[in-house]
């Protein structure tokens, strides 16, 4: 249990898709003009998210990590299928997106006018496919904790896009310098919300040992995370030369 | 006497208008109208007849400041002075605090801040007035004034200028100038130093002036403030009492320490009507709560003396608003109207969340020790949306309540008249 309200909080506030990673910014920046439709879009993330992280943890659990095959029989445990990751984990996210498209073109005819372009877009959003490869490099233990990664890391994307949407019509009227108009300052309204979300840099990620000193921790933490990157880097390099020498 | 300021006036409202139109014409006027009123009005549209306008509010605002600021240069030398021969045994106000020493101390050190705030930041509103061709606006007064008493005693002057800088061009002119921006810019100033120049800003040898010299000095007291000595579980070192941390005789940020005097401060903005009782009440309540709940948690023996969070955790929940940044920030920093919520029932949720988070990050966060500049700038992010969707529910009720009055039936008289009373 604790466990998952830890992941939760962490994924919404610490990890947070936009703030923390960049992740899912193209329709972060475009869809964002009004509340209404970037409650739409941050909706429809959510729940791209919460089917398709779970869905990919089986498909990583189950068909693609070192020896999952294992479960057809002890002939198949040597088996890395892992370099199949990115082209299955795009087939399940468009095929939901193309699922909620229909769907929302069926119930809300003038939310699918307003997403426009950017509803199909989603299968190509950096966000959703990011949800089901940061699921695969964190290791998420469980089933229902890859479900509670998914709606949460939505749920920050979704507070981001909704954020800054009441900020752009805020400032609809302010008296910004021509050249900075439109994109400009929104890439700076990003860049002050980042600042914003610093607040919860760093929570939740030592135990009840000794505090290290706070700077020191902070680059601790960067330097475990690019190690993490570097490791993933590395075994993905190893598993396209197997492919290739197999 | 009178009749000479007369015709200074009138001569400089003669160069005004001699230089109307041109290019340096901003640069005059704002000093123009810093010395007289001006002599124009607006020409078009509905008035509103008020005796306030920006550059009172701004003045009453550093009225309520300016107490913190002569406390926090006498706070100055007596931080030093005791840092160096031990605090005094039999305190008395007159004989140890307010004397002269310290308060060269503060001539020295604090005055520079001051002077270097208001400098760059002036100039860099100047430039941009002359640039776009508009009035300069009042909206630095405040903003400079609140610039040093936030940032700790020893900060170069020159990285306080670049914050300055920053702070003003991207907090705040790219906005379209004062009244635009969307995050306080004191707050982002003080951000963009805690992030770009993070040794300056916290650690125990910044908060009292030479403290960094002195380190490793023999009997050098270090200056650690109380948030400081509570996040590494050594409150019992402290030899702070109460008192000390309610009047302000603590080590901190330049003004962030006397709570009494901010107390009057917020106090006489409040009576003046230029910042929300709503916003410092609701943000009071919010930082109870959580201090409670921490309370309650350290109670019920969930968390144990050997966690990192004890120290803090077990701190009074009452006390947390008379040390560190708290006080400060609430009176001050939250009630700032351009980018606090702007609507009655959105600035409670504004000011409970700026409470409760402060709080919540002082304790759990290792990373900051101290986190009531974060927390307001998280809501300043988000008080666009709790406006937005507190208009929403306005609308929405006031549509149900028209529609409950318009489809009245005809034959019961007696609550088509019910109705009508409650619509108007």
């Amino acid at each position: 249990m604790l466990e998952h309200i830890e992941l939760f909080f962490k994924s919404i506030f610490i990890d947070n898709m936009v703030f923390a990673v960049f992740l899912g910014m193209c329709s972060y920046l475009a869809v964002s003009k009004k509340v209404a439709t970037a409650v739409g879009l941050g909706a429809a993330v959510i729940f791209v998210l919460a089917v398709t992280v779970p869905l990919n943890w089986l498909l990583d659990q189950y068909l693609l990590r070192d020896g999952a095959l294992v479960w057809l029989g002890p002939e198949y445990a040597d088996y890395n299928l892992s370099f199949l990751s990115f082209i299955l984990f795009i087939a399940t996210i468009a095929t939901m997106v193309q699922l909620v498209e229909i769907v929302v073109e069926k119930f809300s005819p003038s939310l699918y006018n307003s997403l426009g372009i950017f509803l199909p877009l989603i299968a190509v959003n950096c966000a959703i496919l990011g949800g089901s490869l940061f699921m695969q490099s964190r290791d998420i233990q469980s089933l229902g904790l890859a479900f509670n990664y998914g709606v949460s890391s939505g749920i920050g994307w979704f507070l981001a896009i909704l954020a800054i949407a009441a900020i752009r019509e805020k400032i609809r009227y302010s008296n910004v310098p021509a050249p900075l108009r439109g994109l400009g300052i929104t890439f700076i309204i990003t860049g002050l919300m980042g600042i914003g979300f610093q607040s919860f840099g760093g929570m939740l990620t030592g135990g009840d040992d000794a505090a290290p000193a706070p700077v020191e921790e902070t680059t601790a933490e960067k330097t475990k995370e690019k190690k993490e990157i570097n490791k993933e880097i590395d075994s993905k390099e190893v598993s396209y030369n197997d492919a290739i020498n197999d | 006497m009178s009749d000479k300021r007369l015709t200074l006036k009138k001569r400089l409202h003669i160069i005004k208008h001699h230089f109307r139109g041109k290019k340096m014409a901003p640069a005059f006027n704002a000093f123009h109208t810093f010395l007289f009123t001006p002599d124009e009005t607006t020409h078009n549209g509905s008035h509103v007849r008020a005796a306030d306008d920006l550059k009172r509010t701004m003045n009453t605002v550093i009225m309520a400041l300016v107490p913190v600021l002569v406390f926090s240069m006498f706070n100055a030398g007596y931080q030093h002075y005791s840092a160096i021969n031990g605090f005094p045994q039999n305190f008395s106000l007159m004989d140890d605090f307010l004397t002269w020493d310290n308060f060269w101390i503060g001539i020295i050190k604090v005055l520079p801040l001051l002077v270097v705030s208001y400098g760059v930041g002036l100039l860099v509103e100047f430039i941009f007035a002359v640039i776009k061709g508009h009035e300069v606006e009042e909206g630095y007064l405040v903003t400079g004034m609140l610039v040093p008493l936030i940032v700790p005693i020893d900060t170069p002057l020159w990285m306080l200028a670049v914050a300055v800088v920053f702070g003003v061009v991207i907090g705040k002119e790219v906005f379209g100038g004062t009244g635009m921006n969307i995050l306080n810019p004191a707050l982002t100033i003080r951000a963009f130093l805690f992030f770009a120049y993070p040794t300056w800003m916290s650690g125990d040898k910044v908060w009292v002036y030479q403290a960094v010299e002195r380190a490793g000095g023999p009997d050098a007291i270090s200056g650690e403030t109380i948030l400081g000595y509570l996040a590494q579980n050594k409150g019992a070192e402290m030899s702070y009492s109460v008192s000390d941390m309610f009047f302000g005789f603590i080590p901190g940020s330049v003004g962030e320490t006397p709570t009494f005097l901010i107390l009057l401060g917020g106090l006489f903005l409040i009576f003046s009507k230029i910042a929300s009782w709503r916003i410092m009440l609701s943000a009071v309540i919010g930082s109870l709560v959580m201090g409670l709940i921490f309370n309650g948690v350290v109670d019920q023996g969930w968390i144990g003396e050997t966690s990192k969070f004890y120290g803090l955790m077990s701190f009074p929940f009452w006390q947390h608003l008379i040390v560190g940044g708290l006080a400060f920030g609430i009176v001050y920093m939250a009630t700032d109207p351009v980018t606090g919520a702007q609507t009655n029932r959105g600035k409670w949720f504004y000011g409970f969340f700026i409470g409760f988070l402060s709080v919540m990050i002082r304790v759990f966060n290792p990373a900051y020790p101290e986190g009531v500049f974060l927390a307001i700038l998280l809501m300043n992010v988000f008080a666009p949306t709790i406006d937005h969707y507190v208009v929403r529910g306005n609308i929405k009720r006031r549509m149900k309540r028209l529609k409950n009055a318009t489809i009245l039936p005809k034959d019961s008289e007696g609550k088509a008249n019910e109705l009508q009373a409650e619509t108007v």
